[in-house]
């Protein structure tokens, strides 16, 4: 029986973080639909360095303490409907190990697999086949036979690779979206990532790893610009590299770098080490491994300016304008709150001007943590909260904040920016709970949504043939259009959408999108749709050109 | 023989036609634009009002005064006359305040004055005034007449829309509309009355919606009381085709050729509600 503890653990968990933040983009170009979306990779990513995070609080090795410390960590830092399951996953992990606390088999292994298969099953009302919920099953599957004729933990998690690895190939076989696109599925691909990296984590380099857990903990997240960062950063320069020699130490370059930063990862062999810090002195650090060898694909990156530039882009900081805001309210209780994702500034100026309490920036790309929302909705002054989530992958998390708060919260799926506007139409601060949530609920879908963005890679999506760069429309989700220029497919777009009984147009132009050019599309659009009132409305969100609505 | 007299004010927007056919007396608030000050209806014209509203100079309104009132109640009626005497919402404006010191003014000269607080604007007032009149003309004792008025105020329905709140708000008459937000988008906010002050009810997304949903609501009230005849006013602020077209939707669809009321929002009311407002009042008859 090759049982292993608890350290071996906490190793493999930060090998399966470092696997996964490395195959981030490719796991982001598996994304089925071409737009520039493709956020699974990030998303299950940002999940597991929180839910590591959390495991680094953890000052044992009993196993069953630091899967409670994954289970949690990673419920609170679920991002996205792929970062949601995840934390589901790990949560029945952690179930299946309750018991175990010094030394964990192949057998609790195959168990704690089988647990987490069964909890995501029973998170999605909807389980569809060829996703991370069959990766995961097959895992579990293959796991219990292998546990049966050998108790190593490595056969296990070996025989549970190779039949994730399977389940991943064969994803297209089940969903046809996948195989018209040409991709495997995103989130199981990040699963089989993660069993990757805990194999690698034990038979890797153990020892480097459980001396120094908190050091090597993987998060260059922050270097995303998704993780808000307050006041002024301390260690603003992420540096990365590689040094290339003969007879290099990874111990001797962590040990005298450790004083010089931190979020520090020094791995490599005797050829090539690769170096990660975040540093106030990345001069020093390159002076110093300079010495050892040649230092190669050097990257400085200074986090500060990034958020800055984020928090201008995105506006993190504008809640504080209360000149701008008047009716925010100032701490005056109020019935029902409301909490909105917005993607952009203008979005979110707007959705304050229809009466949202706290607006987290988000959607697409960046979708919110569950803690993001969980935050905002303890901040606002009501002991009930709507939570609208304004995209369709981010509405899972906004039902996980349900079971976290102590206020009653309740959640209307809006799928879209102008469905969350049209829900707010119908919102009353001083009715009940249940009766806005009825309310907004039946009336969101009154209004249709389009978007117009540009394909990351070229693809076949029913009978359009869709090149790389090309722009291309999507109206309640689905690419209906494909063309050369913007204002094109926007005219093309509206089209579609537009009917006898429409009465309003509104575009909301994104941060890539010049004034004059919707303005001179408003105009077109107000001649072609007498019977229309057009609005258009500065909008700021990232990647999106237009976000357009008609009711 | 004594005989029973209506006087309303100039916030019942009741058009000239009716007020004519009916008899009923109309009482001028005032508008001041600064120094100026005009009598509504007198020496100032719908017209000439919504042009100066877009100015510069924020006007007022100010109640007539009791003694506007006694003026009025001894020109039309002799010792040993009823008047009765309907006005805008007490909440909303001291008209109704100065009727009332005026009544015990009267009184000594052997004039009884029922003033009565409609809790309504614009054509709910003049509905009112309506319903009374109609009562005169048929003949009824006051205390028939009195239960007719005060049936349609307690069923009054008010639904009005306006392009902006911004006229209702700088006057103080927003009551607890400024719930209402959305001056970022197009919306058009759906408003009431509520015991006699300005409610928000709901919000459309434009003006084509805002009118369609009058409409509805309208069919809302109709089948609330499917056996009883409406009374239905119908006011606009210098949107007469809209207005039109909103008549016509209502005939049709309810049947109520008849006794649909067309008028407009004249100035007492414009102050508050701004150009391009639409209100839509209706009651069942007793």
């Amino acid at each position: 029986m090759e049982a292993i503890t608890g350290s071996t653990l906490r190793n493999m968990l930060l090998y399966a973080g470092a696997v996964l933040n490395q195959e981030r983009d490719r796991v982001n170009s598996l994304n089925v639909f071409p737009v520039p979306d493709g956020d699974t990779g990030t998303n299950m990513s940002l999940t597991l360095n929180a839910a590591l995070k959390e495991v680094e609080k953890v000052d044992s090795d009993e196993i069953n303490r630091i899967t409670a410390a994954l289970a949690r960590g990673s419920l609170m830092g679920a991002r996205g409907n792929s970062g949601v399951i995840l934390s589901q996953f790990f949560r029945g992990f952690a179930e299946g190990l309750t018991e175990v606390t010094d030394s964990m088999t192949g057998a609790d292994l195959a168990r704690a697999l089988e647990k987490a298969s069964q909890t995501t099953y029973r998170a999605v009302m909807k389980p569809v086949e060829g996703t991370m919920l069959t990766v995961g099953r097959e895992a579990a599957a293959a796991a219990a036979a292998a546990a049966e004729e050998n108790g190593a933990v490595v056969h296990v998690l070996e025989a549970a690779i190779k039949a994730a690895a399977q389940a991943v190939a064969e994803s297209p076989q089940f969903l046809p979206v996948l195989k018209e696109a040409g991709v495997v599925d995103a989130g199981g691909q990040g699963l089989l990532c993660i069993f990757e990296g805990f194999l690698k984590g034990i038979d890797g380099k153990p020892a480097e790893y459980v001396s120094e857990p908190a050091q090597v903990a993987p998060e260059p997240s922050r270097k995303e610009g998704i993780t808000r960062i307050e006041g002024v950063l301390v260690n603003k320069y992420c540096t990365e590299f590689l040094v290339l020699g003969e007879g290099l130490d990874a111990d001797y370059i962590r040990t005298n770098l450790q004083p010089k930063g931190e979020s520090m990862l020094v791995v490599g062999d005797e050829k090539v080490v690769k170096v990660h810090i975040h540093t106030d002195h990345p001069g020093q650090v390159l002076e110093f491994c300079g010495a050892l060898g040649n230092l190669s694909d050097i990257k400085i990156d200074n986090m500060q300016l990034q958020n800055e530039k984020y928090t201008e882009a995105h506006n993190h900081d504008f809640f504080g304008n209360v000149v701008e805001f008047p009716n925010r309210p100032s701490g005056e209780k109020k019935g029902v709150g409301v909490v909105a994702v917005a993607p952009g500034r203008g979005l979110a100026e707007i959705f304050m001007s229809l009466g949202v309490d706290y607006v987290v920036m988000g959607g697409q790309t960046m979708n919110p943590s569950t803690e993001d929302l969980l935050n905002a909705v303890e901040s606002v002054n009501a002991d009930a909260v709507i939570i609208l989530p304004n995209n369709k992958n981010v509405i899972f998390s906004a039902n996980q904040v349900r079971e976290l708060s102590s206020k009653q919260v309740g959640v209307v799926s809006t799928r879209s920016v102008p469905q969350g506007i049209t829900a707010m139409m119908y919102f009353e601060p001083d009715e009940p709970l249940e009766y806005n949530l009825e309310v907004m609920d039946q009336h969101k879908r009154e209004v249709k949504t389009g978007e117009i963005t540009y394909a990351v890679r070229a693809t076949v999506a029913g009978d359009l043939h869709i090149d790389e760069k090309d722009i291309i429309g999507l109206t309640d989700g689905k690419i209906a259009v494909v063309g050369q220029s913007v204002a094109d497919v926007a005219h093309r777009l509206i089209e579609t959408m537009v009917d006898e009984d429409s009465s309003v147009i509104s575009l909301y132009y994104g941060e890539n999108q010049a004034a004059e050019e919707a303005e001179a599309l408003y105009q077109e659009l107000s001649e072609k749709y007498p019977h229309c009132e057009v609005e258009v409305h500065n909008g700021g969100q990232p990647l999106y050109y237009y976000i357009i609505s008609v009711e | 023989m004594a005989r029973i007299h209506v006087v309303t004010d100039s916030g019942s927007d009741l058009p000239q036609a009716v007020r004519d056919e009916l008899g009923i007396h109309v009482v001028p608030l005032s508008i001041q634009f600064g120094d100026d000050i005009y009598r509504d209806g007198v020496d100032l014209s719908v017209s000439d009002f919504y042009a100066r509203l877009e100015g510069d100079v924020m006007p007022s309104t100010c109640q007539p005064s009791p003694a506007d009132f006694q003026q009025k109640y001894l020109e039309i009626a002799e010792p040993g006359d009823t008047v009765i005497s309907v006005h805008l919402s007490s909440r909303l404006s001291g008209t109704y305040q100065s009727a009332v010191i005026a009544s015990n003014m009267v009184a000594e000269d052997g004039i009884k004055v029922v003033a009565v607080d409609t809790k309504s604007a614009s054509i709910g007032i003049g509905l009112v005034a309506v319903a009374a009149a109609q009562g005169v003309k048929a003949g009824l004792s006051l205390d028939e007449i009195m239960a007719r008025v005060n049936y349609a105020i307690e069923h009054m329905h008010v639904f009005f829309v306006v392009d902006t709140l911004e006229y209702l708000r700088r006057n103080g008459r927003i009551g607890n509309a400024q719930a209402l937000l959305g001056t970022l988008l197009n919306i058009k906010p759906i408003l009431t009355l509520q015991d006699g002050v300005v409610s928000p009810l709901e919000k459309a997304r434009g003006k084509a919606k805002a009118v369609k949903r009058l409409q509805e609501l309208a069919a809302e009230v109709k089948a609330k009381y499917p056996d009883r005849e409406l009374a239905v006013g119908l006011t606009h602020a210098m949107v007469p085709t809209e207005a039109q077209v909103l008549a016509e939707a209502l005939q049709r669809d309810l049947g109520m050729r008849e006794n649909v009321i067309i008028g407009f929002i004249g100035p007492t009311i414009g102050v508050h509600v701004g150009k391009g407002t639409m209100a839509l009042l209706m009651h069942p008859k007793l």
